[in-house]
């Protein structure tokens, strides 16, 4: 293969990716209550608020946040909240985890609560809450087929919005140590002339990147400076 | 003349094998539809139904301390083949087979709860063992929804049980309903796997409710062979060996109507 081949290759490929994504804009925050940092050894742990609360926070997200964090060399030690959840049984589950972090000195003192969370080395509960919805959406796409062959024809959109706040509770101090939020929206695409060509707007995968990476930065820089 | 014929002949020649083969195609396309519509037919029948068949809903040991005291645990015919079926829509029909998993749940749970369980048959007298209590769960209903009805991703479970305790003499000293619920999004999993999901979570959900309250709602802990009857007084509902005694609803302890939390 010569060069201008491998160039043209890459230069397709990059036409493709800038092709097949929709246009997506996000905004990240936080908001910090307290000093954080973490040492080595420790860990945190991802939590979706109840569901009995009317939380409807996506167990994909979760396991993508999970993921995120963990990814990397400056990676996290994250806890699987499952297991965590099993460890503590039953006081993590949706209808009898802390609502707030009032609530934390007294579920520390039942028996054995203090001494799970410690053998785990588990620093931080991130509470998740939120969800990805669709908010529009319109246009009108068709699809035939026959003997001959088939195809479609028309142009579909529509629009998701990622939504999503991490709660950050110290479980050394036993206090909020603050929030991060990040708001994904998207709008994606579906021409049709025979074959349809989908541009998509991954909202939910933007938003579980941009929460994580800066949920890293939150816990790990103490915010002193 | 043969010139004439020929062609004739020729044309009776080809005809009579296009003829044949065309009855044969026809005949073909009627069994090729016949089988398609039937496809069809067993398509639609099994479209139109999902069975589930519920697996043990096993619960790690709780982080609570045991009550120390000894109980019989006597659970109803419906404990061990509970099936629930509904029309959803009038169009798609549920069977939730629970089978087996709600004794497996509250034999695990209860073995957890307190120093002593003893499971007892139908035919046992609960007044000649040795227990300080005989619990009797049941289920009062089970109910759920589908994605469609709630324009939500996810399938939702509710159980409400119902729990009734009796001292050793077979009063009864308490009636409480535990109401549990559970969810699960189908986004990964298949409908019949975000059901069965969503069952056991409400299944572990009144596990939960059960630890953290059964002490202080029905006051179990003080039917201790060493300790004075409840106080306030009971429906009196002598126990009948194996007869589910239904008609007593009111009792001394009374839980909230429904403690969903």
């Amino acid at each position: 293969m010569t060069p201008a081949d491998h160039s043209l290759k890459i230069a397709i490929l990059a036409l493709v990716t800038l092709v097949s994504s929709g246009c997506v804009t996000s905004r990240v925050e936080d908001a910090r209550e307290g000093l954080t940092g973490i040492n080595s050894g420790e860990a945190v742990v991802i939590m979706a608020k109840s569901y009995h609360l009317g939380n409807e926070t996506e167990e994909k997200y979760i396991r993508c946040v999970e993921k995120a964090l963990a990814r990397g060399s400056e990676g996290l030690n994250v806890i699987p909240h499952q297991e965590f959840v099993d460890s503590l049984f039953p006081w993590f589950e949706p209808r009898t985890a802390p609502a707030e972090t009032k609530n934390l000195p007294k579920l520390m003192e039942r028996p054995g609560v203090a001494e799970k969370i410690a053998a785990q080395s588990v620093r931080y509960i991130i509470w998740l809450d939120g969800e990805t919805e669709r908010v529009a959406g319109g246009g009108s796409l068709s699809c035939a087929a026959g003997p001959g062959g088939g195809g479609c024809f028309g142009f579909a959109w529509w629009q998701k919005d990622s939504d999503y706040n991490a709660a950050v509770w110290d479980l050394v101090g036993l206090e909020s140590a603050g929030t991060v939020s990040t708001d994904v929206t998207g709008t994606s695409f579906l021409p049709a002339l025979v074959i349809p060509i989908p541009l998509i707007a991954r909202t939910q995968a933007k938003a579980c990147k941009s929460l994580a990476d800066h949920l890293r930065a939150f816990i790990v820089n103490d915010g002193s400076a | 003349m043969n010139s004439g014929t020929l062609p004739h002949a020729e044309t009776l020649i080809i005809r009579m094998p296009r003829s044949r083969h065309i009855a044969g195609y026809a005949i073909l396309i009627s069994r090729t539809r016949n089988a398609l519509a039937g496809f069809l037919l067993v398509g639609l029948i099994a479209g139109c139904g999902s069975n589930i068949v519920l697996q043990f809903p096993s619960i790690p040991i709780p982080l609570t301390e045991k009550i120390p005291i000894s109980i019989g645990l006597r659970m109803p015919a419906n404990f061990k083949d509970y099936v629930h079926k509904e029309q959803v829509y009038g169009r798609e029909e549920w069977s939730i087979n629970l089978g087996n998993s709600n004794a497996a749940l509250f034999t695990q749970l209860f073995g957890y709860m307190f120093e002593k369980v003893t499971i007892l048959q139908a035919s046992d007298d609960p007044k000649l063992l040795d227990i300080d209590a005989l619990i009797e769960p049941s289920i009062d209903a089970f109910e759920f929804s589908v994605p469609n009805q709630s324009k939500t991703d996810s399938f939702a479970v509710w159980i409400r049980y119902r729990i009734k305790i009796y001292d050793r003499n077979g009063a009864l000293v308490s009636n409480w309903p535990v109401s549990a619920y559970g969810k699960s999004q189908t986004k990964s999993i298949s409908n019949s796997d975000a059901l069965q999901r969503a069952a056991i979570l409400a299944m572990r959900d009144a596990a939960a409710l059960i630890i953290m309250k059964l002490d202080e709602t029905t006051l179990v802990s003080s039917l201790a062979s060493a300790s004075t009857p409840v106080t306030a007084a009971p429906a009196q509902a002598p126990i009948a060996a194996g007869a589910d005694t239904e008609e007593a609803q009111t009792t001394a302890v009374e839980g909230e109507d429904d403690d969903a939390g």
